[in-house]
């Protein structure tokens, strides 16, 4: 037998001293976290009605069956996957080209940097209650523009197909930042000398831009405008103040949707039932979506 | 067929400021066609400025830049036809080694046929056909740098440009390297400056060298001129491995003394120097020898390095470092103190002030 060695005895001491380390995080988040959600699951099982209180029951996959059955809930998707694909795709072309423009240091960049990136700082709340004084049908200076040209007062929140124009605005301008600050950080990482050598070699902006630029910077584009879509797809606040979901349910968005079932119906299974189901599209959408990209990034790999 | 200029390349009064501060005060240098130049230097002596400068990825502050007798200061890089070929060789990181070579003429719209041609040679004559289909990332340092060569030569430019294209490898392959460029500039004869701040490789690959510091030109001359006649004592500590020896002294009928030893000068250097005047003394390592001019200093070894082919001792002379060449069969101990042969012929004498070769 080998004699054990000092250091040996010192390490295994390591060794055994992680799980000190490890537990209480993960105590935490099974507090936090973990147990939520599976409460969560088990009431979305449940008939449970806080306002008037019902004793639960146990009602298996009624819930479910009732909301895949509704057309309400199918609206709510589409709105929501409306303003997120419109949105994001919006945020993501203005955010790439602010950044490409800071990058290449136009005069007063630095104060255009912190300029661009305020409305990433506001509250969605404030940003809603602030659009929803500028679009006001007979108030709103967006109002006062369009009789410029002789338009009649628009009621932009009450026409659904404008009041959805409207959240897509609103989407865009709060988070187009979000995507210049990493573009701009993608940008800034990129190595100077390739770009130098393409220059040599008489390769115009727009080519460096399609060959060299964006395929550099594919895979950060993809995560990207993965956060935005997954973020996007949470939208409640921006609607809840600007239409409430309305006119009727037209502008209506899955969290929304979950909102007024909890809150105003206090149907307690059927809103855990929704936030399921609004799991499953988010996972369904993100998958959709991170296969597709793949099948981009394929192509320069 | 191209017209043939005596001076390819020419650079008038070019300077270069960086917000008021001027690294480069205006120079001038002409390179002649099909000339291999090479511009060295410590670093931050400006060679690589200067090198960009031509390229035209740094704007001149000041004078004229002409390659084929045109004036190209104001023209977009694009517009030069040189290529570049650079330090962290710079190739397109998604494209394959075929797609980074031929990605410019791909652009500029040449034939594909005519693509396939130029491709093909230039992948044959780097070696690296088992190599076409392969991304940067999987190649090692070597292989890039050779795809970077290929991408430039391709384009069959007026002017290759290296910056520093060899300090990321290794020994070895530097030396590899550094042939296989020279041959293949010979055989191409395209006019070429490249930058280094290493000497021996300004030494083993240069026309002419261009040896800077500080932004100004020091001398400009073939690599055995440099070596014989360095015009200063930068120079003569710049070029030459290992670097020159100084030493403080003076000159005193015939002889330069140094502390308390004298060494006989040649009798064209006895001729030619003033008694009385205190010099720098200048000697390379490899010439502590015998010859017709022979005089001996004696020192104190501390480091004896047997290398093989020779042995270098690490001394000192009157409180002054000293290196010395010897034959391997030369007897040496270090810290007893031994004689050594000095070839006069060889030596140099600087003026202490001015550093100028007296």
């Amino acid at each position: 037998m080998y004699p054990v060695r000092y250091e040996d005895m010192v390490l295994t001491k390591i060794l055994e001293s992680k799980h000190l380390f490890i537990w209480p995080a993960f105590l935490t988040v099974l507090i936090v976290s973990l147990f939520p959600l599976v409460y969560a699951l088990i009431v979305s099982f449940q008939s449970i009605r806080l306002v008037p209180p019902i004793p639960p029951r146990f009602v298996g996959l009624d819930n479910y069956a009732e909301i895949v059955s509704s057309a309400r809930f199918w609206g709510s998707i589409t709105t929501t996957a409306i303003i997120v694909c419109i949105s994001v795709f919006l945020q993501y072309v203005i955010g790439f080209t602010l950044a490409l423009t800071l990058h290449h240091n136009v005069r007063g960049a630095s104060l255009y940097r912190v300029v661009f990136l305020l409305p990433m700082f506001l509250a969605p709340v404030c940003v809603a209650l602030i659009a929803k004084m500028l679009f006001h049908p007979v108030l709103g200076p967006v109002n006062d523009l369009f009789t410029i040209f002789g338009s009649p007062n628009i009621s932009f929140l009450t026409v659904p197909p404008l009041a959805i124009a409207v959240l897509v605005i609103v989407e865009t301008w709060q988070w187009t930042p979000f995507v210049v600050l990493l573009m701009l950080a993608g940008l800034q990482g990129l190595p100077s000398d390739v770009f130098e050598a393409a220059r040599v070699d008489n390769i115009s902006i727009w080519r460096r831009f399609r060959d060299i630029t964006f395929p550099m910077l594919l895979p950060l584009s993809i995560a990207v405008i993965f956060i935005r879509m997954i973020e996007g797809f949470k939208i409640v606040d921006t609607v809840f103040i600007l239409t409430g979901g309305g006119p009727g349910t037209s502008t209506e968005t899955l969290t929304l949707f979950a909102y007024n079932e909890g809150f105003k119906k206090f149907n307690m299974g059927m809103t855990s039932a929704l936030s399921f189901m609004f799991l499953i599209v988010v996972i369904v959408f993100g998958s959709v979506y991170l296969a597709a990209a793949q099948r981009i990034v394929r192509r320069y790999k | 067929m191209r017209k043939v200029f005596m001076n390819h390349v020419e650079l008038k009064q070019v300077s270069k400021s960086f917000g008021g501060i001027q690294v480069i005060p205006p120079l001038d240098l002409s390179i002649r066609s099909g000339e291999f130049l090479v511009l060295v230097g410590p670093s931050g002596c400006g060679k690589t400025t200067t090198l960009r400068m031509v390229a035209g990825l740094e704007d001149a502050s000041g004078g004229e830049i002409l390659i084929s007798g045109v004036n190209v200061t104001n023209n977009r890089p694009g517009e030069r036809d040189c290529s570049m070929v650079f330090q962290n060789y710079a190739l397109y990181p998604h494209m394959s080694v075929r797609d980074n070579i031929s990605y410019a003429m791909r652009v500029h719209g040449v034939e594909k046929s005519e693509i396939d041609l130029r491709v093909g040679d230039a992948i044959k004559l780097l070696g690296l056909e088992d190599y076409i289909d392969r991304k940067p990332r999987s190649l090692s340092g070597g292989q890039r740098q050779r795809v970077a060569i290929g991408r430039a030569l391709v384009r069959k430019p007026q002017v290759f440009l290296f910056d520093e294209p060899l300090s990321n490898l290794d020994a070895k392959l530097r030396v590899e390297m550094r042939t296989e460029i020279k041959l293949l500039q010979r055989k191409l004869g395209t006019t070429a400056i490249y930058v280094t701040h290493d000497q021996m490789e300004a030494m083993t690959m240069a026309d002419r060298v261009v040896v800077m510091r500080a932004g100004v030109i020091e001398q400009v001359d073939s690599p055995i001129t440099l070596y014989e006649e360095p015009i200063n004592q930068f120079v003569a500590s710049f070029i030459g491995s290992p670097a020159m020896n100084f030493m403080e002294g003076f000159i005193n009928d015939g002889t330069v003394v140094l502390g308390d030893q004298q060494v006989t000068l040649s009798p064209e250097d006895a001729a030619r120097l003033c008694s009385a005047t205190p010099v720098i003394f200048g000697i390379r390592p490899e010439h502590f020898r015998r010859s017709d001019h022979q005089s001996e200093l004696s020192l104190t070894p501390n480091v004896v390095e047997p290398l093989g082919a020779h042995t270098l001792i690490l001394g000192s002379l009157e409180g002054q470092k000293i290196t010395v060449q010897v034959d391997p069969r030369f007897e040496v101990e270090p810290d007893i103190r031994c004689t050594v042969p000095i070839d006069m012929s060889q030596a140099h004498f600087f003026n202490p002030t001015s550093g100028i070769r007296l």
